[in-house]
């Protein structure tokens, strides 16, 4: 294994010759960051791989509403030189597609399927990225977009309970509410030295 | 024969967590199989975009039960790495203590996990009860026993308590001198031998295929890829210890190298008890209210490594008091879900509790 800052400068160079960078950043001496052009994400891929960054750690999307956009992003790792690799590319969110990267790295297959589920991004060239992987039977948009609110979604969902009859009445006997009332005066008023507030 | 549909799990005795395996066999060899994963799904994702960052501490842990202290320890080291910020180094050797006691409880879980599939039930036992001396230790350092919320954005959350050096020893020791049982209990019983030698291999192409990391790749490749070695976070560089590892990836040689790394946790514990220097634990992560405090726009992926592999929190943060989206790289996700459905097949029925078990499969990290 050799020094970390000569394997940051070898994959700056080794990326800067394969495709056009759209933004660059060092996060720390043993990762770095790089965003590109959708068209040239599997090339890239297909490049890194055969340098020897031959593990896929994570493939995900981040939700950019504002911008309209989501960020696909592919973390790779090479146990050799040990560098982390985020490779990020923008896709329009109306009509979210980016093409598989299972013929590099056939290990994406799930990670693909759960992206689908809960961003809605379709991977054309994975035979089975439309099936449902942990989500059973969901009906609303896919969840970890920011448009989707959890909480309205369990309101219409599991509607709360209408009782017929309001079993909130208290007991007369139950004189426990009182009790706190008088115990909370009783304390301020040792609290104050028997003042009134 | 007539192919017939079988169900492994969600309860068994072999599998740990709510997943289940479903087999179509024919005789008692799977033909195809799949995991069907999401019965213990609770939007973990989607609930940490919702809570502060001071909030999350508390339901990160439980994105796996069995070993909650890694969650904790990637999420505050990824935050860190957005902050930019510099925990105290006593923090660092507090936090290296509580990791390694995560991953020899772990580890004895797995190993005495065992007992299920093959019968031998005595192991599992055994392994339990020394677990539960290592949640005993975790009690009087961080008052919790299984889910700690110890580990924080800035270092930890308290400085360990007086007196428990003493007590770490005492069970180290004890630990220690009941390896050479374990040893012979399980993976050196002739009795289940037969059952762990040569069964379930993953060659090391395999390995490539899958993503595969952790245990189930350095047994197969036989190199020190372990990511304490290679991208060492907290003060790992600083420590001496071995890196177990095989050229022949069958059930026994994994469990073999989880028997060794017990040692080699015991030996790391030793050495940060020793090298530990004194000072504060823990700094103000960011800039705000006490709770409310922003951390600024930002992308960090944390690499820890757990007992099952690499596992990883990838954070983007745009600036706000909550983290914008948290992804949970789960360790066990390429060999829980593809691993079964390609490499499943042309075994036995009774082998894919071992797969699950020897490879360590953590079904919550998978559904999150």
């Amino acid at each position: 294994m050799t020094n970390s800052i000569n394997n940051i400068e070898f994959v700056n160079e080794l990326v800067a010759k394969t495709t056009k960078i759209l933004k660059q950043e060092v996060i720390d001496n043993q990762q770095v960051a790089y965003e590109i052009n959708t068209c040239d994400v599997h090339h890239l891929l297909s490049v890194l791989k055969t340098s020897g960054w031959k593990q896929l750690s994570y493939l995900s999307a981040v939700d950019w509403p504002e911008e309209n956009k989501f960020e696909v992003v592919y973390i790779l790792f090479n146990w050799e030189q040990p560098v982390y690799i985020q490779v990020r590319t923008k896709i329009d969110r109306e009509n979210p597609v980016v093409d598989t990267i299972t013929t590099v790295f056939p290990g994406a297959k799930y990670y693909e399927r759960e992206a689908h589920e809960f961003f809605g991004i379709a991977f054309p060239g994975n035979p089975d990225y439309m099936k449902q992987l942990i989500l059973e039977g969901w009906d609303d948009i896919p969840p970890l977009r920011k448009d989707f609110d959890p909480s309205a979604y369990s309101a219409k969902k599991f509607p709360s309970r209408e009782y017929p009859q309001d079993y909130s009445v208290k007991d007369p006997e139950n004189h426990t509410r009182e009790k706190r009332e008088a115990r909370k005066v009783r304390g301020n008023a040792l609290r104050t030295g028997g003042k009134k507030q | 024969m007539k192919e017939m549909k079988l169900f492994l799990g969600p309860q068994h005795p072999g599998m740990h967590g709510n997943a289940s395996v479903h087999m179509f066999v024919d005789g008692d060899i799977i033909k195809r199989s799949y995991l069907l994963p999401g019965m213990l799904h609770r939007g973990f994702e989607k609930q940490m975009e919702r809570k502060l960052w001071v909030n999350n501490i508390s339901l990160i842990p439980r994105v796996c039960v069995p070993e909650p202290d890694i969650n904790e320890m990637s999420f505050a080291t990824a935050a860190e790495k957005i902050l930019k910020l510099e925990i105290p180094e006593r923090a660092h050797w507090i936090r290296m203590i509580i990791l390694e006691f995560a991953r020899i409880s772990a580890h004895l879980m797995a190993y005495g996990g065992l007992g299920g599939p093959t019968g031998n039930y005595t192991l599992m036992y055994h392994a339990h009860v020394d677990r539960n001396y290592i949640l005993d230790i975790f009690e009087k350092i961080t008052g919790a026993r299984v889910y700690h919320q110890y580990i924080v954005i800035g270092g930890v959350r308290q400085d360990l308590p007086e007196g428990i050096e003493e007590d770490i020893h005492a069970f180290l020791n004890d630990l220690e001198s009941r390896l050479v049982e374990y040893r012979d209990l399980g993976i050196d019983n002739a009795s289940i031998i037969k059952r762990i030698k040569d069964t379930i291999m993953l060659p090391e192409e395999v390995v490539w295929e899958l993503g595969v990391t952790g245990i189930g790749m350095r047994s197969a490749v036989g190199k020190e890829y372990d990511v304490r070695k290679v991208v060492p976070y907290a003060r790992y560089d600083q420590v001496e210890f071995e890196v177990p590892t095989s050229n022949y990836s069958d059930a026994r040689a994994r469990l073999d190298i989880k028997i060794k790394e017990v040692q080699q946790s015991i030996n790391i514990i030793r050495q940060c008890l020793e090298k530990m220097p004194e000072g504060p634990v823990r700094v103000k992560p960011g800039r705000g209210q006490s709770m409310r405090w922003t951390v600024p726009f930002g992308y960090a992926y944390a690499p820890i490594e757990s007992s099952r592999g690499e596992f990883g929190y990838y954070m983007v943060s745009n600036g706000g008091t909550s983290p914008w989206r948290v992804g949970v790289r789960g360790a066990s996700y390429p060999q829980g879900l593809l691993g079964i459905e390609k490499y499943l097949p042309g075994t036995r029925i009774d082998d894919a509790a071992l797969w699950v078990d020897t490879m360590g499969i953590c079904s919550p990290e998978i559904d999150r």
